[in-house]
């Protein structure tokens, strides 16, 4: 039985209130079919491995602890870059101190860090890079390299590639040839804000724990 | 009289007439002399009156220039100025009387750039990118801390941020042993330990990740410095807190000055430059 009620002012409410979320309906599969699709295609492959590789920190310590792996590292480093000419290998601080001089030794070349602000005592050239909040600045020391020679760019890990090619514009500024970056993990993706320089990664990030 | 001598006494002018006069008394006595004449802030011309056969018998770095003359003073060889502002600090003097400088010092100590007033007025900066640059110098430095220390059965380098992070990979690559990083707070991502120590004005915290070494391992801690070894010290107390016997510590420059031999107590310390 129809009581007064549905036939009132709530019946109408509901009726406009159904009216005007209606076109919100629309939009609501929009957002439904978008979702089907991220979640069923391998593009969320590369979402979560891109997520992964921000908040799903890589942690090269352990990869120090094991003897046999951090030589198998620098060797592999070594052995690519040994022939290649390279006088200068720059490492980025601070986890790029800890490839980079090992490969300079190995390969002949000299070491330039490449460091935050105001820790370099002598002169420096500097160049700003941005981060995901704000930007920052990395130096290095006018003369440790000449124009006209080869370097390599070592640094742990590369994410967006930013302070890779702030790193590649310093060298380039002091007049070096940067023949290719190396980093030890890092997506293809990091090779984007690199302006076509190489890139060499040993690894890819995982985005499961292990420990 | 022997031809060297004649050589300075030629070119010593000034002190011509004291020559003559000390010439009875023997060549050594004219010698010391000459040194306790001219202003040379020596601190062995003191002893010259007393022990003259160890002057004599000083190490061969110590090169007489023959073109002498009052106020010369004589160019040790490169030897870092400190606080103290004195360029010609024989620091190494005592230790060479009894053991032979090994000649790569040499060119590893001359690698190294001094910076004054940096970070602060007054300190004279130890620059070690200088040597970093010279690859022969800083293959020798490396092979200096390998050779002392590859049979001693060490399994862990710990290297101290950042500086000793450029020393302490190749080094425990080199030994066989696993190279652990003691970081400022807030760098590494795990479960850390962390050690306090003071700065001239204020403190600062070191870091290190829990479960990267094990009780009982011996250890070798690398840095590029030590001045007052308060880091040194900190990051003793963080490898002995989890069970870690400490060899010894190694460094690349000294600054006799601050003390940091005394702060680290029965901890044996090794250092390539004074």
């Amino acid at each position: 039985m129809d009581s007064e009620e549905t036939r009132g002012y709530r019946a109408f409410l509901k009726q406009s209130v159904w009216c005007l979320t209606s076109q919100y309906q629309v939009s609501f599969s929009f957002f439904f079919l978008f979702f089907c699709f991220v979640f069923s295609s391998w593009s969320f492959f590369f979402f979560q491995i891109w997520w992964a590789a921000g908040i799903m920190f890589q942690d090269i310590t352990t990869l120090l602890l094991d003897h046999k792996a951090f030589k198998d590292t620098v060797d592999i480093f070594v052995d690519r870059y040994r022939d290649m000419g390279i006088s200068v290998v720059a490492g980025i601080e601070a986890r790029g101190f800890v490839f980079g001089p090992s490969i300079a030794l190995a390969i002949g070349a000299k070491f330039v860090p490449l460091r935050k602000p105001n820790k370099l005592p002598g002169e420096v050239i500097s160049e700003a890079y941005v981060l995901e909040y704000g930007t920052d600045r990395l130096e290095m020391h006018v003369g440790a390299i000449e124009p006209g020679e080869r370097a390599l760019v070592i640094d742990d890990l590369v994410a967006t590639g930013g302070t890779l090619s702030a790193a590649v514009r310093l060298l380039e500024r002091m007049g070096a040839e940067v023949v290719e970056c190396a980093c030890v993990v890092g997506l293809p993706e990091g090779q984007r804000r690199l302006d076509g320089k190489p890139l060499y990664i040993l690894v890819e990030p995982r985005l499961s724990v292990n420990y | 009289m022997q031809p060297g001598f004649s050589i300075l006494c030629f070119q010593a002018s000034a002190d011509l007439p004291f020559l003559v006069f000390y010439q009875r008394k023997g060549v050594m006595h004219a010698a010391a002399s000459l040194l306790n004449s001219s202003n040379l802030s020596l601190r062995f011309a003191s002893q010259t009156q007393t022990r003259l056969s160890p002057w004599i018998a000083a190490p061969s770095s110590v090169r007489l220039p023959l073109n002498r003359s009052q106020n010369y003073r004589i160019a040790l060889p490169p030897l870092h100025s400190t606080v103290s502002g004195d360029s010609t600090q024989p620091q190494q003097m005592a230790s060479a009387d009894v053991k032979a400088q090994d000649p790569r010092i040499a060119g590893i100590s001359s690698a190294i750039r001094v910076i004054p007033d940096f970070p602060k007025p007054g300190i004279m900066f130890q620059d070690i990118t200088t040597l970093l640059l010279d690859t022969k110098a800083f293959r020798d430095t490396i092979d200096l801390f390998v050779e002392r220390y590859k049979d001693k059965n060490i399994s862990v380098v710990a290297g101290i941020e950042a500086r000793g992070f450029i020393f302490g990979p190749p080094i425990a690559l080199a030994i066989g042993a696993k190279f652990v990083p003691m970081r400022k707070p807030k760098k590494l991502p795990g479960e850390v330990i962390s050690e306090e120590y003071s700065l001239e004005y204020g403190k600062d915290v070191m870091e290190m990740h829990v479960g990267a070494v094990q009780a009982g391992e011996r250890a070798l801690i690398v840095d590029d410095l030590v001045a007052t070894g308060g880091t040194l010290s900190a990051a003793i107390r963080l490898l002995e807190r989890v069970g870690v016997h400490v060899v010894e510590c190694a460094c690349v420059i000294e600054l006799p000055e601050l003390k940091g031999r005394e702060r680290l107590g029965e901890k044996p310390l090794f250092v390539l430059v004074s």
